[in-house]
């Protein structure tokens, strides 16, 4: 005991002539938790130390857990320093936001709906305990999204889904996680949290980037509800993600002439009298109308 | 046990989403890496060899699962670590990669960096798509195509407070494909095609970041080239997809290259104040542009049994400015006060062209200059409260008001017509405009529970489409008690959308309930498991055309009752081997019907009826073994199984197994 006092007792006068009162430097923290300093290089946030230009307040351990000579002089604790397991949602992402809000990407983290839920920095990422490559995250990201998005798990647990479980595409792909502006290209505040393509436009196309025309002949359902007129964009029990199990009801549903609707107000254009729906060759659509998405040389994607 | 706890935290948590048996999850013993000059390196492997054999229908198998046989290397990780931060060249190189040698679904990461000098980051990711969609037009929309993405992202001052981007991303998909066509006229064949898919897809991206004024701007300037060069040709002559029809189709071939550019900008401006307030918007322009020819040939004969020989040549361009805004003001009166107000505009204005003229045994019809135009402007704004009255109890309340203007024209000049008709170009707008209102409860009554509710109602007058939010309402409950290694939580959350005229109607229903239970109950035993249910029951009105007649007052109708459960658990035994086993069963119930025709509900047709429903059951049981060979060395097996079963027809239905064993070395 009488030696781990005399190591607290140096460790403390050695950097005290360069800290501020409070700050004891992270060489300190190492003594009690070596366990994390012995790590500490892979970790992004040791930058802030190795820069050595930094204020005490914004390096080291004491960077984000704040001054620690209170913590040392009461021998540890979780009342004597910023424990984050201890502190409020808000507070944590106050503290997080210090460094970490200066950027776009972040910009509606305040008014976002996990903060608004009280999900906020570290119930995704795990700053000294991180198994990911890239942004300290505690778990694969579908698995941190699966947490708590349980129905979306299940829809991408149906047979015809995006390949997020086999790791080839990210739910990051298509959502900010950290707060993102309202969609434009539809009515309403949802779909939330999306990342944008093309900087405003669905996040579809960043992928399927064939669909984004633009078009001569637009089909305009794309344009003004977007692809989940049609398509499940999470995953769906119905082959190429639709809505519905067979094309034509897909299409029909819009397709039925009903007043009021449409860009004319006068309904969705009717299909032809030559279409005999008792006729199994008419019951694909597409078979015939192949540039669905859009087609610059038919107005009835014929071709 | 407390540094040990996290980890088994992590495997419970990634068994949960069942992902492919392999690559492995268990990991081997951590390593230290090994220390070269100042730098650490670390780096682990894992081969292997996956192997499959599939029976049924084995299209559908490559369609929704697609792994092969063939040596893996499964994943791979290395890094290399500047111990002290003061690299000469590089602070820190990462590479991870998962499936490479040909598994369906692969990717690589990539990063370099020197700190405060510059970050590289490089994302690539490659996926083999193969669908044969039996279900849709009759098979014949094939497609066996590899996508490539990949993502170069470059910083330059990446700690400062001015920084540079550099960015190149690049997206291309190529593969044969089958498509079709129908000719001669309206009342003529489908026929088959052979297509050669080429897209390709340049985005090259230039920006900064920098404090202005307190503000902090972010500047982005980016240039999207997109081209395909997708030739369609007729490999043998065909009857068509109806024999009975007189049209025949001898040979054709289709040539559309299309080309075209979308160059962006993008300002981003934000400044948190203090403690009190926050402001940003973004302000983003894209100007889209397409250039296109179409040449299409063929020959055949039509349905009157005479010869045909057609030419089809368009050409013309599109384009579609989009601009759009977005400004955010967020108040902060007390600590525990947060008040946003968002205001966005968008416009998108669609123009496009297509001079169009068909050759009719080598003769020319008048040629036709169709344009189109559709403009959309929406301009939204929406304002949300939130207070945190306690600690156990907060509430959120907004509303939201979005307005949306839809302006189109369509016209055609007819070049040659003696006696032009009118030109058909009378603007056309109409608007509609949405109200919703928000409100939410969050309680947290103990340490360890959490409960959210939420609500939303909103209320829009004219819809664009039958199937548009009119008249919606969505709740959400979920709660969550978390205590220690376990975790037990539930949802329900409904939707419910009317949207009905006074000739036809539309509502949609889905509602969805699920628990989930997650349990690390000891370093050599953690167990998760879950349940859900999601109805859907939609009706809407439909309208058609059967032997001649209109056929009016129907409805489709389309129910949906989809079980999902899943269950892993996972045993170390004897402190060296890890045995994980998992399952997930998916099953549409349907609406419990025993044939898929005659209930005769809402249509007399036996294809709608049989549209109404679609049950199947899509499960997966899978077993892996994972066993410490050496201090971080890992032999490891596992075996999954996917059966597909529609109830109702067996056409697509197929049973797979697939496993694979392989060898993990960390060092």
């Amino acid at each position: 005991m009488f030696g781990l006092r005399v190591i607290f007792t140096l460790a403390l006068l050695a950097p005290s002539t360069a800290l501020a009162a409070d700050y004891v430097g992270s060489n300190v923290c190492r003594t009690c938790h070596p366990d994390i300093w012995a790590n500490f290089y892979r970790n992004p946030h040791y930058k802030s130390l190795a820069s050595g230009q930094e204020a005490p307040e914004n390096t080291g351990c004491e960077g984000c857990h704040g001054p620690g000579q209170a913590h040392v002089q009461a021998r540890g604790g979780k009342a004597s320093i910023v424990a984050f397991s201890q502190l409020a949602p808000d507070k944590v992402l106050d503290t997080c936001l210090r460094c970490h809000g200066q950027t776009l990407s972040r910009a509606n983290i305040r008014r976002s709906v996990h903060t608004q839920e009280e999900v906020v920095c570290i119930n995704c990422h795990s700053v000294h305990r991180s198994q990911s490559p890239r942004f300290l995250l505690a778990r694969r990201q579908a698995d941190l999204c699966y947490g708590c998005h349980s129905s979306v798990r299940a829809q991408f647990a149906m047979p015809f889904k995006h390949r997020v479980n086999e790791g080839v595409v990210q739910c990051t792909d298509c959502h900010n996680p950290h707060g993102a502006f309202t969609p434009s290209y539809t009515m309403g505040s949802r779909p939330r949290m999306m990342e944008h393509a093309d900087v405003n436009e669905e996040p579809c196309l960043k992928c399927h980037a064939d669909k984004r025309g633009p078009f001569v002949y637009e089909h305009s359902a794309v344009r003004l509800e977007g692809c989940r007129s049609c398509h499940s964009p999470h995953g769906s029990m119905n082959a190429r993600m639709l809505r519905r199990p067979t094309v034509f009801t897909t299409c029909l549903e819009c397709h039925n002439g009903a007043g009021e609707f449409g860009r004319r107000a006068s309904g969705i254009t009717h299909q032809s009298s030559t279409h005999n729906l008792a006729d199994p060759r008419y019951q694909n659509c597409t078979t015939c109308h192949t540039r669905i998405h859009g087609s610059n040389s038919d107005s009835f994607f014929l071709r | 046990m407390k540094k040990r706890l996290p980890s088994l935290l992590v495997l419970a948590g990634a068994a949960c989403a069942q992902p492919p048996v392999a690559p492995t999850n268990e990991p081997t013993q951590i390593a230290r890496g090994e220390n070269i000059a100042t730098y650490n390196v670390l780096q682990s492997f894992e081969l292997g060899y996956r192997w499959r054999t599939a029976g049924g229908d084995t299209d559908m198998y490559r369609s929704t699962v697609n792994y092969g046989n063939g040596v893996r290397l499964l994943a791979s990780s290395l890094t290399v670590q500047s111990r002290e931060g003061h690299g000469r060249l590089f602070d820190q190189i990462v590479v991870t990669t998962q499936g490479l040698g040909n598994d369906p679904y692969q990717s690589a990461l990539l990063r370099i960096e020197k700190n405060r000098l510059y970050r590289y980051d490089l994302m690539w990711r490659s996926n083999d798509y193969f669908n044969p969609a039996l279900t849709i037009s009759y098979g014949e929309h094939l497609r066996n195509t590899t996508r490539h993405l990949q993502d170069h992202d470059f910083t330059l001052f990446p700690q400062s407070s001015f920084r540079l981007f550099l960015g190149y991303s690049r997206n291309t998909e190529g593969g044969p494909a089958l498509s079709t066509i129908q000719l001669f006229d309206a009342r003529g064949d489908e026929f088959p095609l052979f297509a050669n898919i080429h897209r390709e897809q340049n985005e090259y991206r230039l920006g900064g970041e920098a404090r202005l004024l307190g503000f902090r701007l972010n500047l982005l300037r980016g240039w999207q080239d997109f081209k395909e060069d997708t030739p369609l040709s007729l490999s043998n002559p065909s009857q068509g997809n109806n024999p009975g029809d007189l049209t025949k189709l001898t040979s054709l071939k289709r040539a559309e290259p299309y080309h075209g550019t979308s160059p962006y900008w993008r300002v981003g401006l934000f400044r948190e104040g203090k403690k009190y307030w926050a402001v940003n918007g973004r302000f983003t322009y894209v100007a889209g542009r397409r250039a296109f020819v179409l040449d299409e040939s063929s020959a055949g004969t039509n349905r009157l049994g005479a010869n045909a020989l057609r030419q089809v040549l368009t050409f013309g361009d599109a384009e579609r400015p989009v601009l759009a805004g977005n400004f955010n003001i967020n108040l902060f009166p007390a600590s525990n006060v947060t008040v946003s107000n968002q205001t966005s505009y968008n416009s998108i204005r669609m123009a496009g062209n297509s001079y169009f003229v068909q050759y009719a045994s080598g003769q020319p019809g008048p040629p036709i200059l169709p344009f189109q135009f559709l403009g959309i402007q929406t301009v939204s704004n929406s304002t949300n409260v939130d207070v945190r009255l306690r600690p156990w109890i907060g509430v959120h309340a907004g509303y939201d008001y979005d307005h949306r203007r839809i302006r189109s024209v369509d016209g055609q000049e007819n070049f040659g017509d003696p006696a032009p008709g009118p030109p058909g170009n009378t603007p056309i707008e109409q608007t509609n405009q949405l109200h919703a209102g928000t409100l939410g409860l969050r309680l947290k009554p103990v340490k360890p529970l959490t409960i959210n509710l939420d609500a939303e109602i909103g209320r829009a007058d004219r819809p664009i489409y039958p199937i548009s939010d009119r008249n919606y309402q969505a709740f959400r409950g979920r709660a969550e008690y978390r205590r220690k290694a376990l975790r037990l939580t539930a949802y329900a959350r409904t939707d419910y959308n009317t949207n009905s005229i006074s000739l036809t109607s539309y509502a949609a229903r889905s509602r969805q309930y699920g628990v989930d239970a997650s349990w690390a109950a000891a370093q050599w035993f953690s167990i998760d498991a879950g349940y859900g249910k999601l109805h859907l029951y939609t009706l809407g009105g439909i309208d058609y055309f059967a032997n001649g007649k209109d056929i009016s007052g129907e409805s489709s109708l389309y129910i949906s009752n989809v079980h999902t459960a899943s269950l892993g658990a996972r045993f170390t035994v004897l402190k060296r081997a890890d045995v994980y086993v998992g399952y997930s069963h998916v099953e549409d119930a349907g609406d419990g019907r025993a044939a898929s025709t005659g209930a005769r509900l809402y249509s007399a047709l036996p294809a709608f009826q049989a549209a109404q429903t679609f049950p199947l059951r899509f499960l997966s049981p899978q077993a892996r073994l994972s066993i410490r060979v050496a201090r971080q060395v890992r032999w490891n097996a596992g075996y999954q199984y996917y059966g597909y079963d529609e109830r109702f027809a067996t056409l697509q239905d197929y049973r797979a197994h697939t496993g694979y064993s392989s060898i993990s070395w960390s060092f």
